[in-house]
């Protein structure tokens, strides 16, 4: 079936059967399904397998350097806040090599939708951990294994007060799509780690292993329970999947507390020479 | 000749004034400078501090003058300490014939002994004593009080103590045996007023301002951080989106999200913030972002000298970021050129698609002179960004390798910006066609920025070129005032990188170059050597200091002994 975000001439460079397929197909039918602009959206992102999407994806893009996808995004929306910004990649690009601009684009609150491509293993360096591989996981570096403790993406972003933490199984493509489309409808920061399998370099955390392995939250489940939200951050094996945390009171964004509501774009705006003129007198 | 004998080409008086951080020495400059400003004399102030908040021995350095002054000296006329350890810490630049003043429960040997603490006491605060010392300093040069007293108001909107104090310092100084032997530089009251007084920092961020930046991304450094705020005091009077980054990796690479999206974004840094952007100014480089970076250098490596000065960065500004790709570095010598190069740096990175980096130091950032009056009505607001049709092409291989530069939601095309290598399109390719095109399509950029370059200034007719390039004009314009020897001309550089074979041509015009470098590698004179400049001679220092002039005076003297 086509879709308006189809890009043509592109040269797929995924591996037969891998995860990033769906999540490339759930992107291009989300931001369809929510009538987004293609000229007015902006999709960022690092390095890696994951952070191929974008290339696939027709429309404005800035593919940037590993693990600076977010700072790169924050720019582009405190540039100019009518366009909706999404910096999308994967696990070591944006929890291991972009760490620190993860805590900080949380903090900042900036409305963004960051969307983590989470297949726990290294797809482009040719199988070697990532900051969310589990414990015990051999690659051809961590030879005895993985000893250190898997980076919790969702708690790290609930402690930091995110506005929307959410995640979601490739797998469950149906619940996918709905909890995607309310990332993009939030207004502030918004997490979406998705569980993806590698079918070339993590042979244990497979489609089956992700749908044994997890569960939906169901209707009876509070979003809006900060507390609730981080203990369930805290569950592993099964993993909840949905929207563990939404902030219903959203809070103001990051480009509104800098610039004010509706601020011009910023190439838009000049200076009144005079006014240099008079403060520079001053002196 | 020794540094004392050292001629001074003008009538100027030199007053450093020495004591700990936190003193209050910093506001007895800004006094100063504008009482100074208003007797009519032309004022130069610069500090060296030691890095921390409180304590150590820090000193500045004021010179009046009757005609423009914009070098520090190494010698003085008048010493002031503030404490026992700036007595001691300023022995080194005191003569036989230096006034030096010291209060009477410290100072010792040729030192003058004036009660400066208790004589604040007695007005019931020891900060009067920054007061007290500029009113006796008029006293003693024997200068109308009226405009220290102007100043003091200025500054202390409303304290009347200040001013009794002030008035009370003038009459112990009036009083003061040795103040006769001053020959006062001639005053032009009127002549001054079209003089504004700032340092380097305001006037590159005037400079910014200027070229449109409108948005700043920074983690605080010393010596750069003054134009974070500046920068950010200005966000109150203009649109100006300024945000504190978590990491220098993250300053530089808002920036280039900034400009992809239409701003006119900068960065500003030190050496070791610098060093941390090295990946995303060969970013800028390979996706052709625009990005102005304001590096303000400090001795190195590592940590180095965190409060001083040297120009010891020029190979990083030059070399830093894999891969080659068009870059310019713009080194400002004097307030004018921290104006026009800082609308230069935004005008050439938004022109060409490139990085400008502006090179500045701590002594230019922190040294306060005069500038006369600027028309800013005459920089030009411009703007290189296309409004897109379907079908752009965001790398369109065009002659003079400078692709339209389209931004997102503004026409109908699609903007794809890509590190890797890519097509015209913006999309991955590893075709190797393609990429000796794009290659060969960036470096065409630089065949055209080049034919920008600004030729260096030229002061005098000698045969003899002493070059030098950024921070150091002042001092090397001051030596060679000293020596006036008809032999020598000075040949000064803004323009740093890349150089040109036109803009070197006036080089071909001297028997022999001597390059003078606030660094211990000649950067610069490598860089002339790779342009196959002949270079006789080199003086280098990198003691944390800017030349002195007239330390500067001897080693130009000592450096040109065997040509003549």
């Amino acid at each position: 079936m086509s879709n308006l975000f189809d890009k043509r001439d592109v040269d797929v460079a995924w591996c037969p059967g891998c995860g990033n397929f769906g999540i490339l197909k759930l992107v291009k039918e989300v931001l369809e399904e929510l009538e987004i602009k293609k000229n007015s959206l902006v999709n960022v992102s690092g390095i890696g397998q994951a952070a191929k999407t974008p290339y696939y994806i027709d429309t404005n893009m800035f593919g940037v350097l590993h693990g600076r996808a977010l700072p790169v995004a924050t720019g582009i929306k405190l540039s100019n806040e009518n366009l909706c910004v999404v910096a999308e990649g994967g696990d070591g690009d944006m929890y291991g090599e972009g760490g620190n601009h993860f805590i900080h684009t949380i903090r900042r609150n900036i409305d963004i939708v960051h969307i983590v491509h989470n297949n726990m293993v290294y797809g482009l360096t040719k199988g070697q951990a990532s900051p969310t591989s589990q414990k015990g996981f051999v690659t051809g570096v961590q030879v005895d294994g993985v000893i250190n403790e898997p980076f919790n993406p969702l708690a790290v972003a609930l402690s930091l007060k995110a506005g929307f933490v959410s995640r979601i199984n490739i797998g469950n493509i149906k619940h996918a799509k709905e909890v995607l489309k309310e990332a993009f409808l939030y207004k502030g920061y918004a997490l979406v780690d998705i569980l993806q399998p590698c079918v070339t370099f993590n042979k244990i955390n497979t489609y089956d292993w992700f749908s044994e392995n997890s569960y939906v939250l169901d209707d009876s489940y509070d979003a809006s329970d900060f507390e609730q939200a981080v203990k369930k951050s805290f569950e592993t094996i099964p993993m909840p999947i949905g929207v563990l945390y939404k902030n219903k009171n959203s809070a103001v964004t990051f480009e509104e507390a800098k610039r004010g509501r509706d601020a011009k774009p910023l190439h838009s705006v000049t200076h009144d020479m005079a006014k240099i003129q008079r403060l520079f007198e001053s002196y | 000749m020794t540094v004392e004998q050292v001629k001074r080409y003008n009538g100027s008086i030199s007053i450093l004034i020495g004591g700990a951080a936190g003193m209050g020495i910093a506001t007895l400059e800004s006094i100063l400078n504008n009482a100074f400003k208003k007797s009519g004399f032309y004022v130069y102030s610069t500090k060296e501090f030691m890095s921390r908040v409180r304590g150590g021995s820090n000193t500045t350095l004021i010179r009046i003058s009757d005609t423009p002054i914009e070098a520090p000296c190494w010698s003085v006329d008048i010493s002031i300490a503030l404490d026992a350890l700036a007595l001691k810490h300023m022995q080194g630049r005191c003569h036989k014939d230096t006034l030096i003043f010291a209060d009477e429960a410290f100072g010792e040997g040729n030192a003058i002994l004036v009660a400066m603490k208790e004589s604040a006491k007695k007005f019931g605060n020891a900060k009067y004593a920054n007061t007290y010392i500029a009113g006796m300093l008029f006293g003693v040069l024997s200068i109308d009080k009226s405009f220290l007293l102007q100043s003091i108001a200025e500054h202390f909107k409303g304290d009347e103590v200040n001013k009794e104090v002030a008035e009370f310092g003038y009459e112990v100084g009036v009083k003061l045996e040795n103040k006769s032997k001053f020959k006062l530089p001639k005053v032009d009251i009127e002549g001054l007023k079209k003089f504004h007084q700032m340092d380097g920092t305001t006037a590159s961020g005037f400079g910014f301002l200027a070229g449109g930046c409108n948005m700043l991304t920074a983690y605080p450094m010393s010596p750069s951080t003054g134009v974070l705020n500046f920068m950010a005091a200005m966000s109150k009077e203009f649109d100006i989106a300024v945000e504190q980054s978590e990491d220098e990796i993250a300053s530089l690479h808002m920036v280039l999200g900034g400009w992809y999206a239409g701003a006119r974004a900068m960065t500003t840094t030190s050496g070791g913030g610098f060093a941390l952007m090295g990946e995303a100014l060969s970013l800028s480089g390979m996706t052709e972002t625009p990005a102005v970076i304001y590096l303000a250098q400090r001795p190195g490596p590592a940590t180095g000298l965190p409060t001083r000065s040297e120009q010891g960065d020029l190979n990083l500004a030059v070399y830093s970021g894999h891969g080659p790709f068009p870059r310019v570095v713009l080194a400002p010598s004097c307030l004018k050129e921290c104006i026009n190069y800082g609308y230069l740096a935004f005008e050439l990175a938004d022109r060409f698609g490139i990085p400008a980096i502006f090179l500045s130091d701590q002594y230019l950032a922190d040294s306060i002179s005069m500038i006369e009056d600027v028309d800013f009505a005459s920089y030009e607001q411009r703007r290189y960004i296309v409004k897109t049709q379907e079908g752009y092409e965001r790398y369109a291989d065009t002659k003079d390798g400078i692709s339209p530069r389209g931004i997102p939601g503004f026409g109908d095309g699609l903007i794809c910006s890509v590190g890797d290598e890519h097509d015209e399109r913006g999309q991955i390719t590893e075709d190797y066609n393609m990429r000796e095109r794009m290659v060969a399509k960036r470096a065409r950029k630089n065949n055209e920025l080049i034919k920008e370059a600004i030729p260096p200034e030229v002061y005098g007719e000698g045969d003899i070129a002493i070059v030098g390039w950024g921070s150091t004009k002042g001092s090397i314009s001051e030596a060679l005032q000293n020596l006036n020897n008809p032999d020598l001309a000075q040949v000064h550089f803004a323009w740093v990188y890349p150089l040109s074979k036109e803009q070197l041509s006036v080089l071909g015009n001297f028997s022999h170059i001597i390059v003078v470098e606030n660094n211990a590698d000649g950067a610069f004179a490598n860089q002339l050597r790779l342009h196959d400049i002949k270079i006789y001679n080199q003086i280098l220092q990198s003691n944390g200091f800017n030349f002195f002039a007239d330390q500067l005076t001897l080693m130009i003297e000592e450096s040109i002994k065997e040509i003549l």
